[in-house]
């Protein structure tokens, strides 16, 4: 993909990236010309289209880690599997991969939300090897629709958004 | 206006860069590995990976230093099969060790990722309900890992356990610079013979590879107390489709239940029952396929000398 300033009829240059903010990168562009910036916005799907090709968006930074893709997106994975950088089970020692996750990484930072005692218990109804990986699924559901508490009904619609 | 065509560069995303760093480091990888195999069916449930468990053994047997790839990320059996399920991975800067089976065999599957039995494989990510999207793409990028961060060392063989699916071939095939044969399995049936060709077409047309030949299993069944074979399927004679559709026949492999008590228990039966007809049928076949690719002699020594 690439942005052409109209006017100049001149290449943007990508000039910033910013986020993760709720899965979605903002990758920034500038026309070396008039200086006119457009800022192009990811949704969840697209971020994580864009995390499948083991890319980062202006280019690496960190030296290759081997299976850095693999360890950092298994979101359930052997002790030893886990990355050395990584802060918890689902977070990345890649730069980009680590926009993916964020959420849920920033969840964890958050604190857990409250859940009803029907939605607990529901909760661990789960099969133990998921569970946790599914509470921070749907208390990040629960964050970005405003709602204060998870209830069953929440639960349900995270299960809907999330296809699980 | 300028067209997308007239824009050098990718506008410093680096994307393009990135890839082919990536396949640079696969290409280094692989060419420290002689010959890279394929099997492959096309249909699930034809016993493709107990194949390819015994013919990494029939090769590291023969002397040959071997390595098995178990590319079915969603059902990863050959782990288990080659008994390597509980040693654990070692990342190092060089690349990651992968586990070591009988005879030397380096193992490297998606199973020994796994933390239990029960743990399927799930990834992270913001687009969950979008899974049909990009899920494909997640495969791949692993596979490629697979190939490009294993430390396989020297090998003289690299076997790849496909998964089913015949569009999952040329998708999982392409990553690999260069792939020197594509052995096919399938069953005696219809319906397994129906899924079969279609997957030789995409090996043909597609993936452009030598088909070194196909392989029937559970060609049929002997009876443990009189000896007497019966046939557990009613399709077309093998030998007779891989003539029909001009590849060669590598042999049949008779039903047998020590290929899946062996599989369960860890050690190929091609080592630990190498008289069983099932175990000759593949060392057979084996030295067929070492043959075909200027492999090993020594394979076909073995074989006639039990």
């Amino acid at each position: 993909m690439k942005f052409l300033c109209v006017p100049c009829d001149e290449p943007m240059k990508i000039t910033e990236t910013k986020g993760p903010e709720d899965g979605s990168l903002a990758v920034v562009f500038g026309c070396p010309s008039c200086r006119r910036q457009v800022a192009m916005l990811t949704n969840p799907m697209e971020t994580q289209m864009v995390r499948s090709l083991d890319v980062k968006i202006g280019g690496q930074q960190a030296p290759h880690d081997p299976m850095a893709f693999v360890r950092s997106s298994l979101a359930v994975k052997r002790e030893e599997v886990q990355s050395p950088s990584e802060p918890s089970s689902t977070g990345s020692g890649c730069p980009f991969t680590s926009i993916a996750n964020s959420a849920f990484e920033r969840q964890d930072s958050m604190g857990g939300a409250i859940w009803s005692e029907e939605a607990a218990e529901r909760l661990n109804n789960i099969p133990s090897f998921v569970r946790s990986w599914a509470q921070k699924g749907i208390e990040q559901y629960a964050r970005e629709k405003g709602y204060q508490r998870v209830t069953v009904e929440v639960m349900e619609e995270a299960r809907q958004r999330f296809g699980m | 206006m300028k067209t997308y065509g007239d824009i050098p560069g990718d506008a410093g995303s680096d994307v393009l860069g990135q890839v082919n760093a990536q396949q640079e480091r696969l290409r280094a990888r692989m060419a420290r590995i002689h010959a890279k195999v394929a099997v492959l069916s096309g249909k699930g449930g034809v016993g493709k990976s107990v194949i390819v468990a015994n013919l990494a053994a029939a090769f590291a047997k023969g002397g040959l230093r071997v390595g098995v790839l178990d590319a079915d990320i969603n059902g990863p059996s050959l782990g288990k099969m080659l008994g390597v399920r509980g040693q654990r991975l070692a990342f190092e800067t060089a690349g990651v060790q992968p586990a070591l089976g009988p005879l030397g065999i380096r193992v490297l599957s998606m199973d020994l990722f796994l933390p239990s039995d029960e743990t399927p494989v799930l990834w992270t990510g913001p687009a969950q309900g979008e899974g049909y999207l990009w899920r494909g793409a997640m495969e791949a990028a692993t596979l490629r890992e697979f190939l490009a961060d294993t430390e396989w060392g020297e090998l003289d063989l690299l076997l790849l356990d496909l998964p089913p699916g015949t569009d999952r071939i040329p998708s999982l095939l392409s990553l690999l610079p260069e792939l020197h044969g594509i052995v096919i399995v399938t069953l005696p049936s219809r319906v397994s013979q129906l899924i079969v060709a279609k997957s030789v077409t995409v090996a043909k047309e597609i993936v452009k590879a030598p088909i070194l030949g196909l392989v029937e299993n559970m060609a049929a069944h002997r009876c443990a107390h009189c000896g007497a074979e019966e046939a557990l399927f009613a399709g077309e004679d093998s030998a007779q489709m891989a003539e029909r559709l001009a590849i060669p026949f590598l042999g049949r492999v008779p039903f047998d239940p020590v290929l899946t008590r062996c599989a369960d228990e860890g050690t190929p039966a091609l080592l630990s029952h190498p008289t069983a007809p099932a175990a000759q049928a593949l060392s057979r076949i084996a030295a067929k396929i070492g043959e075909a690719l200027r492999l090993a002699p020594a394979l076909v020594e073995a074989e006639e000398s039990p």
